[in-house]
């Protein structure tokens, strides 16, 4: 039922429509709303019609369920124990009779009130059944919007404009009956149906009759000899023109058609930018910015407009604190129904119907900071200028007043008589002004004037923090990715000690934790993550993250401790458990950052479990199941290569990127287990997978000190020197011991300069380089005992990798160290 | 389009405990305009019951009920008065055993035209049954808790609801058969002129 058929747009003033149609208001409307061509030709417009209509009777007959009748194609006998009145089967007849009747008790509700000054003819009961009936099927068709009070007051002037049209029409008739009736069609049984019975003498007869009427009424022989408006009217009621009857663009039978098209096409914005339908929504638009209601929004957006005229009168506004939705609410929903009287009304949505609809172009450049919706079309643009000029009207007593109160009565009860043409005529240079101004982000818009939607405003706060990423949703797609990536990669491994360096709240637990999970990645990435760490500890941020650390550990305690050093699973358990406790604590993005990091470590604790089992089983095995994971990596790489991109920005320039580019040519991407072919892609993304990892091991770390034990008793286990997966196993049993060491000095940290602790970071790493290349050397060795060819090649190239990826780590650990 | 509910014949808590839960689950409240209720409910709390499913409630006097106020026989004219006489239906209602002998279908054709009723209402047999007699109808709900009578074998739980629209009504018979709901309907229709033969 959309108007796809119809695709042009009236133009934004369309002098030809509106000189052919002066005097037809509802064609006009029909024009401008896109429902009927804007096209000329009487043809098209009756077949349009004629669509429109047929589509509506179409609805309506499938939509308005009688229950008595049964529907066409189905048997007899419908399923009694389905359909009967008591049925409470949601599909039976009857069950939708019934919603559709207490949907009819609502819209009745309304109609009964509805212009009652006018109830000659709304409230009479043919007018108040079109409405009801097209109200109904309206609600029907769009179950999302239900039905809201104010809908009627939009619908009952479209079937006013057509009935005036209606009868415009059979005064024409009046005047110039014979041009619409078809002299032939009146004489089916008359019994001189002869065409050419042609009477001399009587023709001359009237010819004089003819002419001594003539005085008295000038009769126009043929069509042309009207005026062209006549014409057109004429042309358009022809029963016999296009579409037949169905086509009588002005019709009384039809009215109810057209009024739904109409309502229809106002509601739905009719492809433009501006719906009607949005207003009565109470979600936000998808799209939006804000989160907060479109109508709401748009409330905003009249403010807006008026802070750049009145500025003086805006801040009085607010000072007051009267809110714009408070009477603009009432205005947009009913588009000045409410406000004016009828016929103004209807002069000011002549003037808001040739304002084009169509979305307008805006910069590219105003991506972000994208426009409010309703400045994005002229229409749009009207309305609010219609709304402010109003305002505007009033502004006297408004600024007299102190009382919010006065003002809220002044603005709701607009005063009756108006000089309407200088309403408009002062909107117009507003719009204009609406569609010219440079919108400001819309932080600025609703930080002020909003406190009552307090999650929307607390998103805008934080959508302008510097660290915070520009949306909180994005994290979660990366953590997904993410720990699909660690589980893949859980053959590269971190220093621990790095990581314990970088933890300068971190307690004993948290540092062995985080130097766990820096074993189980290759050294390659560290350079990276250093760096990140460095940058993160410098900023203040990282300083409130540690604030919040502290202070989520302490909540942590009490469950690792009853974690128990037992085997992997439980880690994986805890790590649930616990990201669920710190999901719980939303106060900002950084906490969600937090979370997005735990399910990393969730995944990757998993694997690490997996890794610690499998090492007592066939390497092969485990070495093909790597290689399943391998696959995943290639979409995780482009998700965490955006999601690095990001973290890049929050955590500001990073002028140590040189060494980046030097260590990224090591396609550390490759465990050391499987083929794979993503080398060339992996090497820019490794790097930036590293980095994002940085962080993840970061939060990590102070927050699951306790299984870093466990991990590392089991590790202990597990560390044979069948695989290349015993390096990692080895490197970590390694660097365990020294990291406790480790773990105890950063614990006497936890309260000092954060700068110290770099220091200490960097001496650690240089001894963890130094452990690390031992291993290397020995797992040259050990890799000649491993049977698998293809492994020992690939053993081969990771070690090649982590031997280079040492060296970076040297450079960075001196750095630090020099710090 | 009016429901209307012809129910009776409970004997709570007499006979029986409660309506079948199958049952009291499609009485919601709502959706029916007008209960008939044939009698020997017995107590007040199920009178109390209907009041909640609809306002409008008729019950005659059966040989058991408590209440001794309601009257041995009821009329009442249901319908839309659009021109007059159209759609217009004139039920009339009554327990039943005051009709001898029980459930004869001459002696109710009687009382129906002794009520000079379109539709009659009667219960006490506590078995269903919906004739077309004599120009008009007798409809018997039967009864709703299928409690026990001493001269009917094997009750079924049974109601019945009547779609009374214009000229027309649908009656729509409710039975618990072996613990399944089977729902039958027979369709009615009244001449335009006075109350006369079909």
């Amino acid at each position: 039922m959309s108007k796809e058929i119809v695709k042009e747009e009236a133009p934004s003033s369309s002098p030809d429509v509106s000189g052919s149609f002066a005097s037809l208001r509802s064609v006009r409307w029909r024009i401008s709303l896109s429902i009927l061509p804007s096209s000329s030709s009487v043809d098209d417009l009756r077949r349009v019609t004629a669509d429109s209509r047929r589509r509506y009777a179409g609805l309506r007959r499938w939509l308005l369920v009688d229950p008595h009748v049964p529907k066409d194609g189905r048997s007899k006998s419908p399923d009694l124990v389905m359909d009967n009145p008591l049925s409470q089967n949601p599909d039976s007849t009857w069950g939708r009779f019934f919603r559709n009747a207490e949907l009819e008790k609502m819209v009745d509700h309304d109609l009964s009130r509805l212009y009652l000054e006018h109830g000659s003819y709304f409230q009479t009961p043919g007018c108040q059944g079109m409405l009801r009936r097209i109200l109904l099927l309206w609600c029907l068709r769009h179950p999302e919007y239900g039905y809201r009070q104010g809908m009627h007051e939009l619908l009952a002037p479209l079937l006013y404009v057509l009935h005036v049209d209606v009868e415009r029409l059979s005064e024409v008739r009046k005047l110039h009956e014979h041009h619409f009736i078809d002299k032939f069609d009146g004489l089916s049984f008359e019994e001189n149906d002869v065409t050419y019975n042609f009477d001399f003498k009587k023709f001359l007869d009237s010819m004089e009759d003819e002419i001594g009427s003539q005085g008295n009424s000038k009769k126009a022989r043929s069509l042309d000899e009207l005026d062209p408006e006549i014409q057109t009217i004429v042309l358009l009621s022809d029963a016999y023109g296009a579409e037949g009857e169905l086509g009588i663009v002005l019709s009384e039978k039809f009215t109810e058609h057209d009024a739904y098209c109409m309502f229809e096409a106002l509601m739905s914005g009719a492809h433009g930018s501006v719906a009607m339908a949005d207003f009565f929504s109470p979600i936000p638009a998808a799209e939006s910015q804000s989160g907060l209601p479109p109508v709401i929004e748009a409330s905003a957006a009249l403010y807006h407009l008026l802070s750049i005229v009145d500025s003086s009168l805006h801040s009085h506004l607010v000072e007051l604190g009267v809110e714009p939705q408070y009477f603009a609410l009432r205005w947009l929903r009913v588009l000045f129904g409410r406000e004016f009287s009828l016929q103004d009304l209807l002069v000011v949505w002549d003037e808001i119907f040739t304002a084009d609809n169509s979305p307008l172009e805006k910069d590219s450049g105003n991506d972000e900071n994208s426009s409010l919706k309703m400045f994005n079309s002229c229409r749009g643009a009207l309305i609010t200028a219609m709304a402010v000029s109003m305002i505007l009207y009033v502004r006297s007593s408004l600024l007299a007043t102190e009382n919010a109160t006065t003002c809220l009565q002044r603005l709701l009860n607009f005063p009756e008589t108006i000089n309407l043409k200088k309403l408009i005529a002062k909107a117009k240079p507003l719009q204009i002004l609406a569609l010219d101004s440079k919108i400001s982000p819309l932080s600025s818009i609703f930080d002020g004037s909003y406190n009552h939607s307090k999650s929307a405003v607390s998103g805008y706060n934080l959508s302008s923090h510097p660290v915070s990423p520009k949306t909180p949703l994005s994290l979660v797609p990366d953590s997904y990715w993410e720990e699909k990536w660690r589980v893949l990669h859980k053959a590269e491994e971190l220093k621990q000690d790095s990581l314990d360096k970088l933890s300068p709240s971190g307690k004993k637990r948290w540092s062995e934790k985080v130097k766990l999970v820096l074993s189980r990645t290759e050294s390659d990435p560290l350079p990276a993550r250093a760096e990140k760490y460095k940058k993160g500890h410098k900023s203040s941020v990282r300083r409130s993250l540690l604030d919040d650390l502290t202070r989520q550990l302490g909540l942590e305690e009490e469950d690792t401790e009853k974690g128990g050093c037992s085997d992997a699973s439980n880690l994986e358990d805890r790590h649930s458990t616990e990201a669920q406790v710190e999901g719980q604590q939303n106060d900002t993005n950084i906490g969600s950052i937090y979370r997005a990091e735990e399910r990393c470590e969730c995944g990757s604790g998993t694997f690490v479990s997996e890794e610690n089992s499998s090492v007592f089983s066939d390497p092969l095995s485990s070495g093909s199941g790597t290689n399943d994971h391998e696959n995943d990596t290639e979409k995780s790489s482009i998700a965490s290569n955006l999601s690095s991109d990001e973290n890049d920005d929050h955590h500001q320039s990073n002028p140590e990127d040189s060494p980046l580019p030097v260590s990224s040519p090591p396609p550390e991407g490759v465990p050391l287990n499987s083929p794979h072919e993503n080398e060339s892609s992996g090497n820019l993304v490794s790097a930036m997978r590293e980095r994002r990892h940085l962080s993840g091991r970061f939060q990590w770390l102070l927050r699951f000190g306790r299984n870093n034990v466990s991990q590392e008793a089991s590790d202990k286990g597990g560390g044979t020197n069948e695989t290349p997966k015993s390096l990692n196993c080895d490197s970590k049993s390694n660097t365990a011991d020294s990291s406790i060491a480790g773990a105890s000095r950063s614990q006497r940290d936890v309260d000092q300069n954060v700068m110290g602790t770099l220091k200490n970071l960097g001496q650690s790493m240089l001894e963890h380089i130094q452990v690390l290349e031992s291993v290397f050397q020995q797992d040259r060795v050990q890799v000649g005992s491993v049977d698998n060819l293809g492994k020992s090649n690939l053993v081969g190239k990771g070690q090649v990798t982590a031997m280079t990826a040492l060296k970076e780590l040297r450079k960075i650990s001196n750095l630090l160290s020099e710090m | 389009m009016v429901l209307v509910l012809a129910i009776g014949d409970l004997h709570i808590p007499h006979r029986a405990p409660d309506l079948p839960p199958k049952f009291k689950s499609m009485l919601v409240p709502g959706k029916i305009q007008h209960i008939i209720c044939t009698g020997n409910l017995c107590i007040k709390e199920v009178h109390d019951y209907f009041k909640t499913l609809c306002p409008d409630l008729h019950i005659t006097r059966g040989e058991y009920d408590e209440d001794s106020r309601y009257p041995e026989n009821k009329t009442l004219t249901i319908g839309q008065f659009k021109l007059g006489t159209i759609g217009q239906f004139k039920l009339g209602i009554c327990h039943g055993h005051q009709v001898i002998p029980w459930g004869d279908l001459d002696s109710l054709a009687m009382v129906q035209r002794q009520l000079d009723v379109d539709i009659l209402v009667t219960g006490h047999t506590h078995q269903f049954k919906a004739y077309k007699h004599e120009g008009g109808v007798v409809i018997n709900p039967g009864s709703a808790t299928g409690a026990y009578s001493s001269f009917t074998y094997d009750v079924n739980p049974s109601f019945v609801l009547m779609d009374i629209d214009g000229l027309r009504v649908v009656v729509y018979v409710y039975e618990l058969i072996d613990g399944e709901v089977k729902v039958d309907k027979i369709d009615f229709k009244k001449t335009a002129t006075a109350p006369s033969a079909h």
